[in-house]
This record gives structure tokens, sequence and C-alpha cells, in this order.
């Protein structure tokens, strides 16, 4: 074979062998994802804490959001799964200040390094602005959890046996588990669990609504407190903002 | 010179020893993954605080000594070492097998390896865990064309395929390293993570080729002349000295930064993981070798050069682990002015250890890919009959005096 007519040759075949590799790209890039229910179409969800109306020994949230998610209780701090947690914080100085009782959950950043890290497109973000993670998908690659600043993603590492809320998946092991503002209960038009339960208890420490409506609770509590995210420096945007923190 | 190559024997009782030896391990690491499939993968060390253990430690380990050895065939088949050409079929064979390794590691660790093909349905280009099984993927297609055209003795393809070979190896480097650099914890967000991972690859795979050349050739009785060892220890110590570089241009800057000075102190002096980094990759897996390959009367004995390779590897090794772990057990703070006061979840500091079912795993895959080495070695024709140093006379020749060579041959 000439030296000029195998170059040719090589050169289409690399050429071929690329296309071939990237033809699995266009699909995905085309893919758009929707948000069915018209209870989230153009809506943007976010949700303010006040950690004023927050009671330290209250955990009613937390419960809820268990019963609701079906989320494995392990017993053991390495496997446990929370979807909402509490931490007690306390300021450093000056040193003999009040402890503070904080709901920790998803934050929805805007700009989610979980979904960034995917590499499968199984945790993504919705157009309402929740990110969610696709069970049946996920590879369980765990990288979404290296990727979240926030130590917001569980894994599954054991099996839950636990299945009290038979209207709502069960997720296996192996797969990551996070907060999803309840998306099953947006669209059709509920309040996340949380939310509701701290409304039943008269708490109404968790103020959740459209972010895009001016006239929504939340809108209007972050128009009239000062608000912010953690660690709002990290860039990602987050979506749950604190009252008092 | 014309190189010969030839399969090795394998009739001895100690290659089938070898054989079953390895294939135990291989079934040991099946067991634990399946295992690990049916209930969950609390059986390894890793918890919600430490998503990543031993695996993905050893997986980049191994993409890592993939890209060494390429180097070694590359000296022949780029530079036109031609005294190298002996090691080429080995070491494009065994960077093609480490590729494997890394993928095997990474993939027993998912939590639904039975998912396997939805990387291939579903890419997110912007994902780095995405882009690399393709680099990955093409990475081993070259290198089996490669290898083939080697076996094939078509000069030409190699000489075309080599650069690429090298290049490709370069991006897959590169990309490994952005897995963890592209990450937003202080330990990890790093731009020089890419190219440190370049060289970390290079003095490792360098360090692991020397040994198993030297293993190879010992076992199976064959001429190595020693002087070729000696110029592959020289151009490791080389590959040490940027390493270092690396090292400490990247942990000065995390000293000097306000933000990540804290990091940088946990890093270097926070626990086990401080004492990995300097035992394990400073003084012996760095200042040690570096010692023995610059100093002109040790760099020349055999037995410190194996020294000296066995301390690098280990040092690699220990490198890949202060890159995974650290960079876990040490989260971003939440709250910078506060004092967290309890949690459900374990926060601040928290440690990893490496379980028993993650070391068989880590056992399997050696098993799996040393079955795979030495079977191959016995199935193709991969040993060279002998290795040494060209005289002046028979180095190599430009093209156009070899076609002279050949013409004057077919007129005779």
């Amino acid at each position: 074979m000439e030296r000029r007519e195998f170059l040719k040759k090589s050169g289409v075949l690399l050429a071929g062998t690329a296309c071939a590799c990237a033809l699995p790209l266009l699909p995905a890039a085309a893919k758009s994802i929707n948000v069915d229910s018209e209870n989230t179409a153009g809506k943007k969800w976010g949700m303010v804490i006040d950690l004023n109306k927050c009671a330290k020994d209250c955990n009613a949230c937390l419960d809820a959001c268990r019963k609701e998610n079906n989320v494995a209780m392990h017993g053991d701090k390495r496997w446990d799964i929370h979807l909402i947690r509490k931490v007690t914080l306390k300021r450093k100085h000056p040193a003999e200040s009040p402890e503070i009782s904080v709901p920790l959950l998803c934050n929805h950043c805007e700009r989610p390094p979980c979904a960034q890290a995917c590499p499968v497109k199984a945790t993504y973000k919705r157009e309402d602005g929740i990110v969610i993670v696709d069970h049946h998908r996920c590879i369980g690659c765990r990288y979404c959890m290296i990727s979240c600043p926030y130590n917001a993603r569980f894994f599954n590492y054991r099996e839950n046996h636990e299945w009290p809320n038979k209207d709502n998946t069960r997720s296996s092991h192996g797969v990551p588990e996070s907060c999803n503002f309840c998306a099953h209960r947006l669209d059709k038009g509920k309040k996340p669990a949380c939310v509701e339960a701290c409304e039943e208890i008269n708490a109404k420490a968790l103020i959740f609504g459209d972010l895009n409506d001016p006239g929504s609770d939340v809108s209007k509590v972050i128009a009239g407190n000062h608000v912010r995210g953690i660690r709002e420096d990290f860039g990602t945007k987050p979506k749950v903002l604190y009252i008092g923190l | 010179m014309e190189t010969d190559f030839e399969t090795i024997e394998g009739k001895s009782t100690q290659f089938s020893v070898l054989l079953a030896i390895l294939a135990v391990l291989a079934l040991a690491g099946l067991y634990a993954t399946y295992r690990m499939y049916v209930e969950g993968i609390y059986l390894s060390g890793m918890t919600n605080r430490i998503p990543w253990g031993l695996q993905v430690i050893l997986a980049v380990f191994y993409i890592g000594l993939s890209a060494g050895s390429l180097v070694i065939s590359s000296l022949y088949a780029i530079f036109g070492k031609k005294e190298y050409k002996p090691f080429a079929r080995i070491s494009v064979f065994l960077a093609f097998l480490f590729l494997v390794a890394a993928l095997l590691s990474i993939i027993s660790d998912w939590g639904r390896p039975d998912r396997i093909f939805e990387p291939f349905y579903h890419l997110n280009p912007l994902s780095m865990l995405s882009i690399n099984p393709f680099l990955y993927n093409v990475y081993m297609l070259i290198c089996l064309v490669y290898l083939w055209a080697m076996f094939k003795e078509k000069e030409k393809l190699v000489k075309i395929i080599a650069p690429i070979a090298v290049i490709w190896a370069i991006g897959v480097h590169s990309g490994t390293g952005a897995i963890f650099g592209f990450v937003p914890r202080e330990l990890y967000q790093s731009a020089l993570l890419p190219p440190s991972f370049i060289a970390a690859a290079l003095s490792s795979g360098t360090a692991l080729m020397i040994l198993v050349l030297l293993l190879l050739f010992k076992v199976t009785r064959r001429p190595l002349d020693e002087n070729l060892v000696v110029r592959l220890g020289k151009l490791l110590a080389i590959f040490i000295v940027i390493v270092m570089y690396f090292v400490f241009v990247e942990n000065a800057y995390r000293l000097y930064m306000p933000v990540s000075h804290e990091a940088g102190m946990y890093f270097l002096f926070g626990g086990f993981h401080s004492w990995v980094f300097w035992g394990g990759l400073i003084i012996l897996g760095s200042i040690v070798p570096a010692v023995i390959l610059f100093n002109p009367a040790t760099v020349k004995r055999i037995p410190w050069i194996v020294v000296s390779c066995v301390l690098v590897v280990f040092g690699v090794l220990c490198e890949r682990y202060i890159i995974v772990i650290p960079g876990q057990t040490h989260a971003p703070d939440l709250f910078p002015n506060m004092v967290v006061v309890s949690s459900a979840l374990a926060e601040g500091y928290v440690s990893y250890s490496i379980s028993f079912y993650e070391v068989l795993q880590a056992l399997g895959v050696v098993g799996i890919i040393g079955f795979a080495f030495v079977l191959g070695l016995k199935l193709f024709k991969m040993m060279p009959t002998e290795a040494k140093v060209l005289k002046e006379s028979d180095s190599v020749k430009s093209p156009s005096e070899e076609k002279e060579l050949e013409k004057q041959t077919v007129a005779s």
C-alpha cells in the first residue's frame, strides 16, 4: 500500500470511529427535561427556613419526611439516610451564645454540582428548579455525593425493608437519595410533607412556594427579611434560604 | 538488528501454579463483588461521608500505570530508539490490561453494576465521569490497534498510531485528574491535578515496567542488557522530580491562601493520611529513590534500581490515597462562624478504614489482570529473545538509508 493511500484510509477510519463514538451524544444533547404536571409548569420552587421559629426539640418535619418518603433508618451514622436532618449550632463568638437548631436538606442549587457530575444524567434539574434523582437510571457511582459540598446526598448502602407509605416508591440499595421537595406531591398540587407538618403544628418555620411569583408566601418573606443560603460563596446558588443564620 | 519475539513455553509446574493462584484471587474478588451487589456496599468501608474508597484509589492508580507502560513503547515507536523495541509489545499489552483493571475496579465499586450500559446511552457532556469512559474506551481501542500493528510488524502503522496513542494517553490522564480537580471540595478543587496526574502516571508506570521487565527476563532466563535498565532508571529519576515539583506547588499554594490554609494544614499534619503523605510519598516514594537514581554509584547497580522502582510504585499508590481520601474526610466548613454541637451525620473530620471485602475485590482485579497477562505471554509472541544496547553501527538508520539497504539486498 502506498503511504499516501494508507494515510488517507487511516484518516477516514479514524474520522468514522470518532463519529460513531459521538453518535450517542446527539440524543443526549437534544433531550430536554420537561415537567408534565400543570401544577408545576412555569414555577421555580424555593424554601425559606425561619430559624427564629424552629424549636430545638421539634422533629415534626423530620418524622413527616421519613414517613412520606420511606426513608431508611439503620441505626448507624455511617449509613442512615436523612433527606432532611437537623444540626445544633452555636456561635463561636461570644462563647456563651445560645444554641440554634438548623434543618438541613438538599439546597436545590440553581447550579447543581451533583447534576454536572452525574455521568448518566440520572441526577438532573427539572424546569421547576427541583434537583432530582432518577433511581431507575442511576449506576450508583456516587460522584454526586463527592460533588455535593453540602453533604446533602446519602447512599442506600443497605437494603431498606420499611415501606410505610405505599403511595410512594421505596429505593433499593445501590442508589443515592436526597430531598426532591416531595416532587410527587408538588405534581399533585400539594406542599412538601415537611412544610405541611410544620404548618400543622403551627410553627410555620418552613415557608415554601414559587420564587417566580412575587405574590407567593416565600417571595414575600424573602422581600421582607434578611435571608441567605449556606455558603453562597460556592457559587451554587441555593434555593433553600435561612433567616437568622 | 532484528528483534525476534516468541511465546513463553508455559509448561512448567510453577506456571500452572501461578495461573491457579491468580484464578483463585479472581474468584475471591468476584465473590466479594457478588455479595456487595446482593446485600449492598455497606460491606465496604465506605460511609455517607466517605463515598469513595479503595476501588477508586486503585482505579486511578491503574490508569496511571497504563500511561507509564505506554511511554516505554513510545521510546521505540516515536523516538526511534530501537534498543527498546524488545519491550514495545509487552508495554502496550500491559497498558491495555491496566486500563481494563481500572475499569473493573470502578465498575465493581458501583452500587448498580448491572446498569453497565447506561453510560453508553445517556452521556452527560458536562460530567468528568462521562467524558472519561469515552476517553478510556477509545484508548483501549487504540492500544489494540497498536498491538495488532506491532504483531504484524507494520512499521508505518506503528509510527502513525504511536503518537496518537501518547497524545490520547495525555488526554486520559488529564481527564482522570479532572475527576477530582473539578469538584468543589477544598482538597480536590485544583487546576494542577490534571498535569500532576500525568507526571505521577509517568513515574509509576516507568517504575513498574522496569520491575516487570527485570522479573520476566529473569524468570524466563533471557539475556537482558543492564545498561538498558540503567537508562530507564535515569528517565525515572526525572519523572520523580517532576512529581515532587507538582506536590510542592500544590501544597505551598494551599497553605499560603487564607481560604484553604486550614485545609492545607489538615492535609499535611492532620492524621493518618499525613503519615501516608510524608512517609509514603515524600520520603520513601520520592526522596529515597531520587537519591538512589541520581547517585552515579548506585544507579548502575540493578538491586538498587529494583529497590527504587518498588518505592516509586508504592509512593504513587500513596499519592493516589492522599488524593482520594483526605478530600472526603475533610468536608467544606458549612458554618464558618459556628460550632456544630450535635448532628445526625458525622460532621467535621471523619476517618476511612478499608474493609475485608474491599481488599478481596482489589485482589480479584489483580487476579483477573495477572491471569490475562500470563496467559497472553503464552498465547502471543510477546517476549523478545534478548534485549541489549545497540552499538553505533547498528543503531537507528534514516528511512532513506534503509531503502538503500533493501535495494542492495534485493539486488544481491
